[in-house]
């Protein structure tokens, strides 16, 4: 047995048991052995034909070789893995598969032969049949033996071996040298030279490279596919009985019957219970229910109507629209769209793509199936069912009586409505204009850096100063007797004399213009103010500390405010040019400021920050004594009425406030008259309008009504869009003190005046 | 605090306590999103917009009163009960307990809705106010193909398309089918039932493929309550005809529409209509029925006889009230096709037209088994053909196409012809659901209908002041009595159009003294020669309008202005989509000349 294994099993376990089971079939006689084989249906099956062997007591030997036959499956297993190990065996395969084709009566007589064979081939170890059997399995061809020696080192681990230089032995216990190993670079290209190589398996038990035959190849596909190795072999053959069951007289088992087949059934019985309770108390019914009818006149009466219906109103769902001459299968041609507009549509977004593109057809035989029907009969369900239901009122007016009812714009004149004159001669965007009292010219100031004023009734330039830095603010001394100018630019603001005026007049402004001795200052105005002299142009100059934005003279053209970029309490400072003094307001400013207003009569003082207007007493101190809340983003500009109770401001998302301050800190209207930046506001002294200046390039007029009548709110009408700028906006805008003339100063370097 | 801050102690109120989100409905009522869903289809529970949204924007509100409407329902319990029912047979197929499973499955729980649609819908003219969606869907699925995978059965598919025919006979025998389009999507119906306009849309007839984003379980439950809901409509329709209603129907002929598939199963249901009706209709009748006809009608009539004997003299009763309660559409639609008789070549869609042309009074038979009257029948006025020749002509007839029934029917005329005369390519099929007027723009073949709708009403009352429309209708002159009247009419319009004109006039001159007047004003800037402003011209005048929208608009409050340019959009497209077909004319026309 030891020496049969040692035969048999060659590289690995499984071969073993393969093997083992092989030498089972041959060795029926062996109880021990039956255990290991791996079917256990086999199992069973051999277990009977040794039953009977034992029963009929036939020769073993033959019984055994016979069964082998017929329980061919068996052998071919164990072939079919002989073979593939190994293509040595390729013989012992043909001749089994020999076998299978006689089958039957000549079976054992082939086996025998094979047997002889193969125990002539395997050389002297023939002492036991089955290991004889086993061997003849394995090694079954003279010629494959001379090619390799056989190793015989037995089911050891070739880790052993690993460092010797021989692999085992032969069966004449000759050392079986290694081979030279191949580096790997010829072993590559051997491979990539060889078409035959992917038939090559290594084979480290033997120490050798194996080819498999095309048969070989195949069984193992075979095998892969999970079917039986033989292409012949038919895992479904008609099952032959061994056993004539026709005139047995004898049962099989001489076991006496159990009592449990003379025994009622309990568990039946139960059943039986169950079964009766549940046709007693009617769980069970055997004749079918009468089917009650499923229609039947629901609205035969309709007193149910008259109830009232405790629940919420329902809803109705809207009705779905109506197709139109679009959706016909044979429009008019003209509701089909060109082909560019059908490419258009493909550029457009999915949302705003039409959902319906209308498709004519020539006749009704031709349209197809709608391929959305489902779809839209699926979104219609889901809007029945999850879309919030309200009762919405349709309103059908007319969009125009939506328009307030305003007075006539024929009964409101005179207003500016045309241009009139244009004031050319700027290089440069105009930032700002002036006029003086008395109406007869108007001073302004552009980015090119010079200051020009201009008669205003014929448009003559009269006076240019040209400075090097771009003008940002012009203000005329609002004073008829004071022809003054004030500038400014960069950090600077500078005072002009514009020598127009009488004699008496001309030495008081020289007077004031004249910079004798300077009073003593704080420390803390002279660290943001200086007084000089202008040297250009014979003036005064006052230098800041920051870029000064703004400039706004007082009622009575003492004193002048200007508006720097800075926080706190040195963002404004008000200059009194009698007495050469600045002074620094008393409070604090949150935020930065945009804009400074003196109260036309009273001792207030305005700043506008970014976001609202505070009302200050200069003579008192601290708090403002009232809040505006614009409710704007970003204040641009501010203007007040000659009464000194309304405030207008402007901003720069296009928004125009009016406030009335004795009536609310909130805007009493809110203008959104601009599509941009609000640039400047003006109200006119005498005459009740008002205008607004924008980026985009108008001027908006209005009639804005005050009335004494405390009662009566101001009444707010809008009269004109002013267009004639070129892009860049208007800048500026002033009305003349005494006509209601409108001046403009655009970002084209032209001034223009509106004439009603 | 938190945003809606609601100190302890003080009950919820408002819109917190008057509304809960979908979640807290489900939370409330215990149920899953499936059951709640089909619960609210069937119950008609739907969300609904509170004015202040107390858990968010992206939540669906229920009224609290709603749900609990839905947590008082029986048919809930019902539900809950059929679940625990199905974990049963589940438990019983899982322990193999095979005749356990098959018993239960033999008592299982069913559910009714008419309860439901008698609460939904407390009296007729509710229901038949809600039924456009139910006649939509029972047609639509009446040609679906049943699927397994979609839990869609043969039973159901062939019981939407038996209540879909039941409707349409009602409607084609009562004659209150009133206009009919044939669109893309399919054809548009509209009837007029008790005053209520029901418009439904059936698809065309051919095989509908099933569409993979569509969710089934929404759809069938939609289809079940609405199945039920036609059912009994029906009945009631049925019932005020004193016929007995789930209708009998021929055996002979159902075997028949086996064979030709669902096309005939249709006649079916509609010839049986016919006969159940009137018998009175059937003895008088002057029809040249085949004697093979007559026999089905006999063999109708013995299952009829039983049942409405006792109910026969009631029944004229019934259709002589009836007569006299119809209205004067019903009676031109009654008598638009009355002395035609049409027959149907194999090609043209026969279901929709043994619809619609009894529905208007006419006869109509068609090509195959169990038809009236054959194609070589020589009363035939007209043959539907819809191939691009026909094959052998019949001189007693015209031969038109399909479109030329819809166009007659919605011009309640019977138009011309030649337009329609086989092998041509028909005249626009236009919408009768479209106002014209009001729309903007008049198709020309929508002026052409009404000159002969009107020619067609001078022929048939010769009433002063009727024709005035229609003075260049050369068939309006062949009457020599008309032509006088017609004079007249053409003076008054005459009349008429010279005042209109005038009035343009005047305006036309207003507005140039309006420009003159604002001329003058900026002439002087021309003698200033400061810039070149001398065109007047539409630009400006345009311009100056838009001004005077624009000062009035800034006077606005925000409310009024958004809803002003919002009602100004929608004018503004309504009136860049005439404009662009109004220049797709233009187009067309250049190119064609």
């Amino acid at each position: 047995m030891p020496k049969k294994s040692k035969g048999a099993n060659k590289d690995d376990k499984m071969r073993e048991n393969k093997s083992k089971s092989v030498s089972v079939k041959s060795q029926k006689h062996k109880p021990a052995e039956k255990e290991l084989k791996p079917v256990e249906e086999k199992e069973v099956i051999s277990l009977k034909e040794e039953e009977l062997l034992q029963e009929s007591g036939t020769d073993s030997d033959y019984d055994a070789d016979s069964l082998s036959g017929s329980l061919n499956s068996d052998d071919f297993d164990s072939d079919i893995f002989d073979s593939e190990d190994d293509d040595s065996q390729r013989e012992t395969k043909d001749g089994e598969s020999s076998e299978d084709s006689h089958e039957g009566s000549e079976d054992n007589e082939d086996d025998d032969e094979s047997e002889q064979i193969d125990s002539d081939n395997g050389e002297e170890d023939g002492s036991d049949e089955g290991s004889e059997q086993g061997e003849a399995v394995e090694e079954s061809d003279s010629s494959e033996d001379e090619v390799a020696p056989r190793n015989t080192v037995g089911d050891v681990p070739l880790v052993w071996y690993k460092d010797e230089k021989h692999i085992g032995y032969d069966i004449t216990g000759k050392k079986i040298t290694k081979k030279e190993k191949r580096d790997k670079l010829d072993s590559f290209l051997a491979t990539m030279d060889d078409s035959k190589n992917w038939r090559k398996i290594y084979d480290d038990y033997n120490d050798e490279e194996v080819e498999l035959t095309k048969e070989e190849s195949k069984i193992i596909r075979r095998m892969l596919k999970g079917e039986a190795p033989h292409a012949d072999f038919d895992p479904y053959a008609p099952y032959v009985d061994w056993f004539k069951w026709d005139d047995a007289i004898h049962p099989l088992s001489s076991a006496p019957e159990p009592k449990r087949r003379f025994i009622p059934s309990k568990w039946e019985a139960k059943m039986v219970v169950k079964y009766v309770r549940a046709i007693r108390k009617g769980w069970i019914k055997f004749d079918k229910p009468e089917e009650e009818p499923n229609v039947y006149l629901l609205w035969g009466d309709d007193s149910a109507s008259d109830q009232k219906n405790k629940h919420l109103t329902y809803i109705p769902p809207p009705k779905l629209k109506l197709p139109g001459h679009d959706e016909s299968y044979n429009p008019s041609l003209e509701y089909i769209p060109t082909e560019e507009e059908k490419a258009s549509y493909e550029l457009m977004y999915e949302e705003d793509r039409p959902k319906f593109i209308p498709k004519r057809f020539t006749s009704l035989r031709s349209i197809p199936a709608y391929e959305n029907a489902l779809r839209e009969s699926f979104e219609r369900c889901l809007d029945l069912y999850l879309c919030p239901r309200v009762r919405k009122k349709r309103i059908n007016i007319d969009p125009e009586s939506l328009k307030p009812k305003l007075p006539s714009r024929k009964d409101l004149r005179p207003y500016p409505n045309s241009c009139y004159l244009e004031y050319k001669g700027h290089t440069g965007p105009v930032t700002s204009i002036s006029t003086d009292s008395s109406g007869q010219w108007i001073a302004s100031g552009s980015t090119d850096g010079s200051v020009r004023i201009w008669e205003v009734e014929t448009g003559r330039c009269l006076k240019i100063w040209q400075f090097v830095e771009a003008i940002k603010c012009v203000s005329w001394n609002p004073l008829s007797s004071l022809p003054i100018i004030a500038a400014a630019m960069g950090r600077d603001l500078v005072i002009l004399n514009t020598e127009l005026g009488s004699d008496e007049e001309q030495e008081i402004i020289k007077e004031r213009l004249h910079l004798g001795n300077l009073p003593e200052s704080d420390a803390s105005v002279a660290a943001i103010v200086s007084w000089l002299p202008d040297e250009l142009y014979g003036g005064i100059k006052i230098r800041h500390f920051k870029n000064v934005s703004y400039i706004h003279w007082n009622r009575k053209g003492d004193y002048i405010s200007t508006v720097m970029a800075s926080g706190e309490t040195r963002g404004v400072v008000t200059h009194q040019l009698s007495k050469k003094l600045t002074r620094r307001l008393k409070f604090k400013i949150r935020g930065l400021p945009v804009c400074t207003l003196f109260h036309p009569s009273r001792s207030y003082f305005f700043i506008a920050t970014r976001k609202d207007v505070r009302v200050f007493n200069l003579l008192e101190t601290d708090e403002p004594i009232k809040k505006l809340e614009t409710g704007l983003k970003e204040i641009s500009s501010m203007a007040i009425h000659p009464s000194g109770d309304h405030l207008i401001v402007g901003s720069k998302e296009g928004k125009l406030c009016w406030f009335d301050t004795d009536l609310s800190s909130k805007p009493y209207k809110t203008l959104k008259n601009h599509p941009k930046d609000i640039t400047n506001v003006a109200f006119h002294r005498s005459y009740p309008l008002f205008a607004s200046c924008s980026e985009d390039s108008t001027a908006y007029v209005f009639h804005g009504m005050v009335y004494n009548d405390l009662n009566q709110n101001p009444l707010i009408v809008p009269l004109e869009i002013l267009r004639g700028h070129s892009n860049g906006g208007v800048l500026d805008c002033k009305f003349h003190p005494r006509q209601p003339w409108l001046f403009t100063a655009g970002a084209d370097s032209i001034i223009k005046l509106y004439c009603h | 605090m938190p945003k809606h801050y609601r100190p302890a102690g003080k009950k919820k109120e408002g819109n917190a306590a008057r509304y809960m989100t979908r979640s807290q409905a489900l939370k409330h009522l215990q149920v899953n999103l499936n059951l709640f869903r089909r619960l609210c289809i069937v119950k008609g529970i739907f969300p609904r917009e509170p004015k202040k949204k107390v858990k968010g924007n992206h939540h669906t509100y229920y009224h609290v009163k709603d749900i609990a409407f839905l947590q008082h329902e029986p048919l809930l319990e019902k539900f809950r009960e059929i679940k625990t029912y199905q974990k049963k047979v589940k438990k019983a197929k899982a322990k193999k307990n095979e005749e356990l499973a098959r018993l239960l499955l033999t008592r299982q729980p069913t559910y009714k809705l008419d309860r439901l649609i008698r609460e939904r819908y407390p009296t007729f003219i509710d229901a038949l106010r809600d039924l456009d969606d139910c006649l939509t869907m029972v047609h639509l699925f009446a040609v679906l193909p049943a699927s397994d995978r979609e839990n869609l059965e043969v039973k159901r598919v062939h019981n939407c398309r038996r209540l879909s025919h039941e409707w349409q006979a009602y409607i084609s025998r009562n004659h209150a089918l009133r206009k009919v389009f044939v669109s893309v999507k399919g054809i548009y119906y509209q009837a007029e039932l008790e005053g209520q306009k029901i418009t439904w849309l059936t698809p065309h007839a051919i095989q509908q493929v099933f569409t993979n984003d569509v969710d089934f379980s929404v759809l069938l439950t939609f289809l079940e309550f609405y199945e039920t809901l036609l059912a009994f409509i029906n009945f009631k329709l049925y019932h005020s005809l004193n016929v007995k209603y789930p209708p009998i129907l021929d055996s002979r002929l159902e075997a028949l529409a086996a064979d030709l598939y669902a096309l005939s199963r249709y006649i079916d249901a509609s010839s049986r209509g016919m006969t159940v009706e009137p018998k009175v209709d059937a003895s008088s009748s002057s029809q040249s029925n085949d004697c093979e006809e007559s026999e089905l009608r006999l063999a109708q009539l013995q299952h009829q006889l039983p049942s409405s004997e006792p109910g026969a003299l009631m029944h004229i009763v019934a259709d002589n009230n009836k007569e006299v309660e119809e209205d004067e559409e019903t009676r031109v639609c009654k008598s638009l096709f009355k002395d035609l008789k049409f027959f149907l070549s194999r090609e043209v869609p026969r279901e929709s037209l043994l619809f619609v042309i009894p529905a208007f009074g006419g006869m109509v038979s068609w090509e195959g088994e169990g038809a009236p009257f054959k194609e070589d029948d020589e009363s035939i006025t007209h043959h539907i053909i819809d191939k691009p020749s026909a094959g052998h002509l019949y001189l007693s007839r015209e031969y038109v196409q399909p479109q030329w029934i819809y166009d007659c029917v919605n011009a309640r005329i019977i138009l011309p012809t030649e337009k329609y005369l086989v092998g041509r390519i028909p005249p626009p099929h236009l919408s009768p659901f479209v106002d014209n007027e009001s729309e903007g723009y008049v198709p020309d073949y929508a002026e052409t209908i009404k000159r002969l709708q009107a020619a067609a009403r001078n022929e048939v009352l010769p009433l002063p002041g009727v024709g005035k429309e229609d003075l260049e209708d050369p068939q309006n002159l062949l009457y020599a009595g008309v032509i006088s009247r017609a004079e007249e009419a053409e003076a008054a319009t005459i009349k008429k159009k010279m005042a209109t004109l005038e009035k343009q006039y005047h305006e036309e001159l207003k507005m140039e003294v309006k420009v003159k007047g604002s001329n003058a004003v900026v002439s002087p800037v021309v003698a200033e020669g400061s810039e070149g402003e001398e065109s007047v011209d539409d630009a400006t005048k345009q311009r100056i309008a838009r001004e005077d929208a624009d000062t009035s608009t800034v006077m606005m409050s925000r409310k009024k202005r958004k809803l002003y340019e919002a009602m100004k959009i929608g004018k503004d497209k309504k009136k860049e989509s005439v404009e662009r077909i109004i220049r797709r004319k233009k187009e067309l026309n250049a190119t064609q000349e």
